[in-house]
């Protein structure tokens, strides 16, 4: 998979379906239905998966993170471009457009 | 006029049964339960069960009725959360028919009413509620009897009824009956011969166990998953993170059914909601020989140690 090395500012990406998920006392949590495993996405991993709700560009989600935890723009890039990888390589989100 | 007549049902899994076929092992009770009330009926199922969709050769569903077969012993629907049907097959023999009764149809119908059915022992230890789980075969019975033997109440075998308060969970007693395999009852020096068999295909017997049962909900405080190894010494580990989400759903009774059901979302937010304030443990012990009395130590110094860290 190299859907990876793709990843910029620009790419606009959007939750798989066949998720469920819920609150596990503030943490979000996870399980994939189709391979039946089990993911806590943390909180801030949270926020981020509820910023692709609907097809959205990963600045976007930086912002969205940015302003939520009150962290810097370069702090938050690097966490959400980290944390999309990891989403992207099991699968739980998904390219609308990559430009 | 108003009727006054009080009709007497059965009390079971925090349920008041009203039941068309007599259910002798269980308690009596005119109130109604912590659950609800319910109906066990007899009605010819065989058209219904002729009719309804299938999901594999012995399950049907239809909105919220569950049906299933059990060759040469019974139909069953369970409908609504209320409603227990049963058809029962000619010369079909009546323990056999309980049996499903008061395992799978409970199963289906707790979560119909969406109350989680854990499968496993619960017993009472520091007036808490501990449940142990694992696989057919993995010594549940056994390490409950000997705890009981060591004057630990049972709170329920087989189905353990778990309702959730404000995030922490609740073990809702069961009926005064325990299910053996033979080969735990030799050990435990008990005679089969003095009890019925609870289903002649199986080599299983019901022990009634009036005088050490308790009655009344109890916090569920721990899990321990009882497992097998080949040559391991008896360990105790926790379990952490994601795989108690794993351990609760694999020890869901009827948890082929979940799905179906379309209660997935309810189920793994159901167990969101409390899995953090239930520990859970995996009790290994080794395959040949009787480590009841080893697991029993084990267990009670796990509990006695989560407790002072408290």
């Amino acid at each position: 998979m190299n859907n990876t090395n793709m990843l910029s500012l620009e790419s606009v990406l959007v939750q798989q379906a066949g998720n469920i998920a819920s609150d596990m006392d503030g943490e979000k949590v996870m399980l994939n239905v189709k391979n039946g495993k089990y993911y806590n996405l943390g909180e801030v991993g949270g926020e981020i998966w509820n910023a692709l709700a609907s097809p959205a560009p990963v600045s976007l989600v930086v912002e969205t993170i940015k302003d939520n935890f009150e962290v810097s723009a370069e702090l938050a890039e690097r966490d959400v471009f980290s944390f999309l990888q990891h989403l992207l390589e099991e699968d739980l989100i998904e390219f609308v457009s990559r430009p | 006029m108003v009727n006054t007549v009080q009709r007497l049902a059965y009390k079971a899994f925090g349920l008041q049964i009203y039941s068309e076929l007599p259910l002798p092992e269980l308690p009596l009770t005119d109130q109604p339960g912590l659950i609800g009330s319910i109906s066990v009926i007899q009605a010819d199922l065989a058209e219904r069960w002729a009719n309804i969709p299938k999901v594999s050769l012995s399950l049907g569903l239809l909105g919220n009725e569950v049906m299933f077969e059990i060759k040469d012993t019974a139909i069953f629907s369970v409908q609504d959360g209320n409603t227990i049907v049963v058809s029962p097959a000619a010369h079909a023999d009546e323990d056999c028919i309980r049996l499903f009764i008061l395992g799978s149809c409970m199963g289906i119908l707790l979560m119909q009413r969406r109350v989680l059915p854990l499968h496993g022992s619960a017993l009472v230890i520091d007036k808490k509620a501990y449940a142990l789980v694992g696989r057919s075969g993995a010594g549940k019975s056994t390490l409950a009897s000997y705890l009981m033997d060591q004057n630990y109440r049972l709170i329920s075998d087989d189905v353990i009824p778990v309702m959730v308060q404000n995030g922490h969970p609740l073990a809702v007693p069961g009926y005064p009956q325990q299910k053996l395999w033979q080969q735990s009852l030799d050990y435990l020096g008990m005679s089969s011969s003095s009890y019925r068999p609870l289903f002649q295909r199986e080599a299983k017997f019901a022990v009634p166990v009036h005088d050490r049962f308790h009655a009344e909900p109890l916090p569920l405080a721990g899990v321990f998953e009882l497992a097998v190894s080949s040559d391991s010494p008896i360990t105790v580990q926790p379990i952490q993170g994601m795989e108690r989400f794993h351990t609760i759903f694999n020890h869901t009774y009827q948890k082929h059914v979940v799905s179906h059901l379309g209660i997935m979302e309810w189920h793994f937010s159901l167990i969101a909601s409390f899995v953090n304030r239930l520990p859970i443990y995996r009790l290994t012990r080794p395959e040949q020989g009787f480590s009841a009395p080893e697991q029993a130590a084990l267990v009670l110094e796990t509990i006695h140690n989560q407790v002072e860290e408290r």
